[in-house]
């Protein structure tokens, strides 16, 4: 009886050093792909912004050169005033559409924090799941008295993870839309 | 011409900071983070600061309080520009000596349009 007691209680204890090993191993797998891949989306943005700027610089110098071509055609009287109508339009045009790609080409800065912040609690996560791991200790006793006790010590282990993150990672990024933002002079 | 100081650690935000600056007939000088714009302002006074808030190093209220422990900075109009729109935080940039709070995204109108107002 005794005998029958004890085989269970290593059954259980390492039943539950199996869980929390596996739970530990393939947590921490998955996190490290989420984190991986983020970082990758965090480089491809930076480099999708360096070339929309370059882009939308390009475009506006070639804009310019255009406009003042038109500014001298105008000012030598070569242009029909209805031509001309249409030109002072078109210019009012370009420059909403100016303003409003340089509020749009800002998404990058916002999106770059709110990865790090992502990459930040990754990180937090990836230390709970490695204060999981119960292949570490060995127990000298197989009964349920040691086997509560190395519990209790990895749910210490996590809850100090959880401290340690908690408020360490700042939400500085609460936009939703891209409009412009609130302008408040002091 | 009046010169702004634009310190962001975003280069895409700096440009377009430039961009619009510039077009609205601003010099700027760029900074990539607080100590950084610290240094180029000791370098050469500047009209205005723009700066953002949170950046590697020297943050942005950092940047602030260092400025108007300056002399030759006490006067010069200092805005927040940031993600950060929380009233906490609005409230420690005036504590540091902000002149004011404008939240990201900008819009280029209404950027050159409160330039324009506090240096003309």
């Amino acid at each position: 009886m005794i005998a029958n007691d004890i085989s269970a209680s290593e059954h259980l204890r390492a039943q539950v050093m199996h869980l929390l090993s596996g739970v530990s191993e393939h947590g921490d797998q998955h996190l490290a792909e989420v984190e991986r891949d983020l970082v990758q989306m965090d480089v491809l943005l930076d480099e999708a912004i360096k070339k929309l700027c370059a882009s939308f610089m390009a475009i506006h110098r070639a804009v310019d050169l255009q406009q003042e071509a038109l500014d001298g055609l105008l000012a030598e009287g070569r242009l029909a005033p209805v031509h001309a109508a249409r030109f002072e339009m078109l210019r009012g045009e370009i420059n909403r559409h100016v303003a409003a790609a340089v509020t749009g080409l800002q998404f990058q800065d916002m999106t770059s924090q709110l990865i790090g912040r992502m990459v930040q609690h990754l990180a937090g996560l990836r230390g709970v799941f490695g204060a999981l791991d119960a292949s570490g200790p060995v127990l000298p006793e197989s009964n349920n008295e040691a086997l509560l006790a190395m519990l209790s010590q990895i749910g210490n282990r996590v809850g100090t993870c959880c401290t340690e993150r908690a408020g360490g990672v700042r939400s500085t990024v609460n936009q939703r839309h891209m409009n412009s933002g609130d302008i408040e002079l002091f | 011409m009046k010169t702004i100081l634009a310190v962001d650690d975003s280069g895409s935000l700096r440009q377009m900071l430039s961009f619009s600056l510039k077009a609205a007939g601003y010099g700027v000088i760029e900074a990539v983070d607080g100590q950084d714009g610290l240094d180029k302002a000791k370098q050469q006074k500047v009209d205005l600061v723009l700066t953002d808030q949170n950046m590697p190093g020297m943050d942005g209220l950092s940047l602030i309080r260092a400025l108007r422990a300056m002399r030759n900075y006490q006067n010069v109009p200092i805005l927040m520009l940031t993600t950060e729109s929380g009233d906490d935080m609005k409230a420690m940039g005036r504590a540091a000596g902000a002149n004011g709070w404008l939240v990201k995204p900008f819009d280029p109108a209404r950027l050159t349009e409160v330039v324009k107002k506090l240096i003309g």
